[in-house]
């Protein structure tokens, strides 16, 4: 069980390294430019979906970005208590960036 | 350090070795680790494996030459470390060249690894 | 649970170092402790005296000062990048005879054997970094 958190834009390398290892018991956490991975119907949230991992955006950082009502429906927004919260069950994290 | 209670630590790099000051850092790291005798992973993933490429001559750009730096890993007594077997295919990097004993390992084979460790430092 | 962060992020572009001292604070809120925060790479300017930001921009000092003064928290800029990045306290400003330092005596300037001590004493290391 792996908490990967991503925080660059879908067309680095960011997304695609995490993806190629992500399995279905992981977590994925879009933070700052991570969170435009998570847009409705595109590539990239396509590829998000089909790893099978749970997901989240935070987000302050998805309200910078002007995406909260453009994110597909099952990625799940939370806040900083809520980063904590999964890092507690999550018993390592790795940053993609 | 107690071996049985020492927290695993794994290195995942993944940048070139000349583009950032990533490359750098991590080897720093694994020195640093081993100066404590912490027990350290190294993996390459994605654009990290391009710091395996044999004949880098780092001078040339005024930087320390990295291939010459993991060469000295097992110095240190780390003897080996991992590759992502796609990710050296993508860019036709022959392993048997590597500045040092490469494993390769296949995605799934990654995910397994990094499970196995306590600590993921991303560089 | 013992959390340590390892902090790669630039205080300028991105908010990635933003962002680590709001986890740092939200982890101490939900009663968990923060053993060290170590800045390595970019994330060593965290600690300069000297950055000055625009009044519309929030206070990049700020939070790690909070998270010292409030809750002891230990603040750690990786020697080997803080000199490359021109982050100097004063030991090391008169080692190497510069003009003044330019780390805020907040911050502690050492070696990564202190992240090495981190991962060790941790029972979970969160790494912000881009």
């Amino acid at each position: 069980m792996i908490l990967h958190t991503i925080n660059a834009a879908p067309s680095s390398n960011a997304l695609a390294d995490c993806m190629a290892i992500a399995e279905p018991c992981d977590a994925v956490l879009l933070l700052g430019d991570g969170v435009y991975a998570a847009l409705k119907d595109t590539v990239s949230c396509t590829q998000l979906q089909s790893s099978g991992a749970a997901l989240y955006v935070l987000q302050a950082d998805a309200a910078a970005a002007g995406v909260l009502n453009l994110l597909a429906d099952d990625i799940r927004l939370i806040d900083m208590d809520g980063f904590v919260e999964l890092s507690e069950t999550m018993p390592r994290q790795q940053a993609w960036y | 350090m107690n071996a049985d209670t020492a927290k695993r630590v794994l290195l995942v790099i993944r940048h070139s070795p000349y583009g950032s000051s990533l490359a750098r850092a991590s080897l720093d790291a694994a020195l640093a680790a081993a100066a404590f005798e912490q027990p350290i992973n190294l993996l390459f993933i994605g654009d990290g494996v391009l710091q395996l490429l044999p004949e880098q001559d780092a001078a040339a750009i005024g930087l320390r030459n990295h291939a010459r730096t993991l060469a000295s890993l097992p110095l240190y007594n780390i003897d080996s470390v991992y590759v992502e077997r796609a990710a050296a295919d993508r860019y036709h990097i022959d392993l048997a060249l590597a500045p040092l004993v490469v494993l390769p390992l296949d995605s799934h084979e990654i995910h397994q690894f990094m499970c196995q460790h306590d600590h993921l430092l991303g560089f | 649970m013992i959390y340590s962060l390892l902090v790669l992020s630039s205080h300028v572009s991105g908010h990635g170092a933003l962002t680590a001292a709001g986890f740092a604070r939200s982890a101490i809120a939900r009663g968990h402790s923060i053993r060290r925060v170590f800045f390595l790479d970019a994330g060593s300017c965290a600690g300069s005296s000297t950055a000055v930001f625009p009044q519309d921009e929030a206070d990049r000092l700020q939070p790690w000062l909070a998270l010292a003064e409030d809750h002891k928290v230990e603040l750690v800029l990786c020697i080997s990048s803080a000199l490359k990045h021109g982050m100097l306290d004063s030991t090391e400003a008169q080692r190497y005879e510069k003009n003044a330092p330019t780390v805020h005596p907040a911050f502690i300037v050492s070696g990564l054997g202190q992240l090495v001590d981190a991962t060790a004493e941790s029972d979970r290391i969160v790494t912000f970094g881009g």
